[in-house]
């Protein structure tokens, strides 16, 4: 089988500038102990993981500091996914990773949804409901709203709300930008932790 | 037949450098920023304020006890620390918002010989360019931010703490 080496130039070239097209995918697997879900996504220099948050985990840890348990509820049971973000380029191919909740959108029944944001959580809760340590807590363990990532080995981790009730299935558009340029991509079916 | 196979081995190739992680390093920030002052308790109550180590390189880690990156850097940061403390370069590590008795609590499994401050307001962190933890930043002599860390590293590494060292000529 001879292919011409101008068609052999191509594909390496394809392959060589733009890897994220032929390797952008999503992953979804089930961890055989916790038999909670993770969906991970790599695209060109940005991978983000999913990973799903029993509510009693949410909870338990809210309310070591110092959260009602009442509102600690509330957040445990909004389909909360720990996030981890981080930048995959390489030096041969370095990129700029930007990421802002606020541009994520999420599909339930055909109506898309913002993420609600750490600022939204905090603002609902009067002062009296949640002192100042509990929100510096919940502030710093959630996922960054705005991140820049570079490619120094830069990752981001935290928690994130959908704001879904538990066992919601639900699709979710990531945005991104890499060097500026934006970049978006679908994880499809993604389900809500239940609450067990 | 042997160009097709030259291909596949060309793209099993390019596939995996891609697949290699970035290498940990430390980002050189394009934009010279002066690094906030602090006013901030040690674990024994004593005050410490960033003015007090100009003169000399400083690495400044913000962290919590239930960060789990934070967990498994600090170690590397322990060990990072016994190699540069002759060196004059120095190292702080900023706890957010937890009080004494819970970072106590948590260096009875993570030693830390290097200062903790204690941020409990919050205050501090959030004149820091900070979005997450942990973040690591590197301070020049003359008190600008030099590098950036967001996320753990490995800082027994050599490569890394060279970085720091060549800021201490």
């Amino acid at each position: 089988m001879q292919l011409p080496n101008t068609i052999c130039l191509i594909i390496i070239g394809l392959f060589a500038g733009y890897p994220s097209f032929l390797l952008a995918g999503v992953e979804i697997k089930t961890d055989p102990q916790t038999r909670l879900k993770s969906y991970r996504l790599q695209q060109g220099g940005f991978k983000l993981e999913l990973v799903q948050r029993l509510p009693d985990q949410t909870r338990a840890f809210f309310m070591a500091r110092g959260f009602s348990k009442k509102i600690a509820n509330d957040i445990a049971l909004s389909c909360v996914f720990q996030t981890i973000g981080t930048n995959i380029s390489d030096k041969t191919n370095p990129a700029a990773i930007e990421v802002s909740l606020k541009d994520w959108r999420l599909k339930v029944n055909n109506k898309e949804k913002k993420v609600k944001l750490k600022t939204a959580w905090d603002k609902q809760w009067s002062e009296t409901e949640v002192n100042k340590a509990s929100r510096i807590a919940f502030k710093w363990a959630t996922f960054p709203s705005y991140q820049n990532f570079s490619n120094s080995g830069d990752y981001g981790w935290g928690m994130t709300s959908f704001n879904l009730p538990p066992q919601t299935v639900f699709d979710l558009k990531i945005v991104w930008t890499q060097n500026k340029k934006p970049q978006h991509a679908w994880i499809r079916s993604i389900e809500c932790p239940e609450d067990r | 037949m042997k160009t097709a196979l030259k291909l596949l081995f060309t793209i099993s190739l390019l596939l995996a450098t891609h697949h290699a992680i970035a290498e940990q390093g430390l980002s050189l920030l394009t934009k010279k920023i002066k690094a906030p002052d602090f006013n901030l308790v040690d674990m024994n109550g004593v005050k410490h304020s960033l003015a007090e180590y100009k003169g000399k390189p400083i690495i400044i880690n913000f962290w919590a006890t239930w960060c789990p990156p934070c967990r498994r850097e600090l170690p590397s940061m322990n060990k990072g620390w016994s190699k540069i403390k002759n060196s004059g370069i120095n190292m702080l590590a900023i706890n957010v918002g937890e009080d004494e008795d819970t970072i106590f609590n948590f260096m009875a499994d993570y030693p830390i010989d290097f200062k903790v401050l204690l941020d409990l307001s919050g205050d501090i962190i959030n004149k820091w360019p900070v979005n997450g933890l942990p973040t690591t930043f590197v301070v020049d002599k003359n008190g600008y931010i030099i590098y950036r860390a967001i996320g753990g590293r490995d800082w027994s590494s050599d490569k890394l703490l060279n970085k720091v060292r060549a800021l201490n000529h």
